[in-house]
């Protein structure tokens, strides 16, 4: 009995370990941090296999070493831990609240006016991988998704219309935002710079990429690394309402 | 459910290994200090039993 107690105990504690680790992991995938932390868990590993097999004084140099590189982690990237802590209260529980079925509408709506007129937009949806890179590229906006804004931001000759728009949650957090272009040499030489943006980020991280084609009005999504051309309302609305939630995926 | 999974497999895999390894790096080193503990606590007793008078107060 008592050693299910605690082989029971060693799993819950494992189990948080893990839900902080992947917290973590997660929120850094996205920002500057994963190469700081990629080699500060370097040096945690190198650290305790030293100290196992004994090895005392390439262990004190480690063990300096990673004193150092926790205080540098936490003085370089003091902005992005701010952020992280205060989104742990706000972003990720609000998301259970989000009227998703609300946003995905405005989008469509938004896409299929930006298409009759054959106006350019590029629409990058967060999902789980932390977009704060692209983020940083591009203006703050924090505003609510509405079709009437999403129109604008595109609107020719403005200084917002250049780059890619990035939805967060509920909000529009940032306009004009850099996208990496697709090194894929399978990609047709006849894509254009914003499907291959779209394509690029999405092959990067797990958001939902939505292109309207500045020379067809075509719509079309891009999800990790591969494009789905020439969609049509329902089509696009479908989509998105399935990848938004990829629980719903399942559901019958 | 499979989705679940699948959705950040290899980051999910990461956090998994860590875990384990900060688990067992932890437990070794709150066993370690038990067993320090326990032998502080015996070599005490033991100089209490071999000298008894070492804690007695000074009579007046």
């Amino acid at each position: 009995m008592d050693n299910y107690l605690s082989l029971l105990k060693m799993v819950i504690e494992i189990g948080l370990l893990w839900f902080v680790y992947y917290g973590i992991l997660l929120f850094a995938r996205g920002t500057r941090g994963v190469y700081v932390l990629r080699g500060i868990i370097l040096i945690t590993l190198i650290f305790i296999i030293t100290k196992q097999l004994g090895f005392n004084r390439i262990n004190w140099i480690f063990t300096k070493i990673f004193a150092l590189s926790i205080l540098a982690f936490l003085i370089i990237f003091q902005q992005e831990i701010r952020r992280g802590l205060a989104n742990i209260g706000q972003r990720r529980w609000s998301r259970f609240f989000l009227k998703e079925a609300e946003i995905i509408s405005e989008i469509t709506t938004a896409c299929f006016l930006l298409s009759k007129k054959k106006t350019g937009a590029l629409i990058a949806i967060e999902r789980e991988t932390r977009l704060e890179n692209y983020i940083e590229s591009g203006i703050e906006i924090d505003a609510k998704v509405n079709s009437e804004l999403l129109i604008t931001i595109f609107t020719p000759n403005t200084p917002l219309h250049d780059g890619g728009i990035v939805i967060t949650g509920e909000r529009v957090a940032a306009s004009g935002c850099l996208f990496p272009l697709t090194q894929n040499p399978k990609v047709s030489t006849t894509l254009g710079t914003r499907h291959r943006a779209a394509l690029g980020l999405s092959e990067e991280t797990d958001a939902i990429v939505v292109v309207v084609s500045e020379e067809t009005g075509g719509v079309s999504v891009a999800i990790g690394g591969r494009l789905t051309h020439d969609l049509d309302r329902e089509s696009l609305e479908r989509v998105l309402s399935n990848l938004y939630r990829p629980d719903k995926k399942n559901r019958k | 459910m499979n989705n679940w999974i699948v959705n950040n497999f290899w980051i999910k895999i990461v956090s998994l290994v860590l875990a384990i390894i900060t688990w067992f790096y932890v437990n070794e080193e709150l066993i370690k200090e038990k067993k320090m503990a326990k032998q502080l606590y015996k070599s005490s007793v033991l100089s209490h039993i071999q000298n008894p008078s070492y804690d007695k107060k000074p009579v007046k």
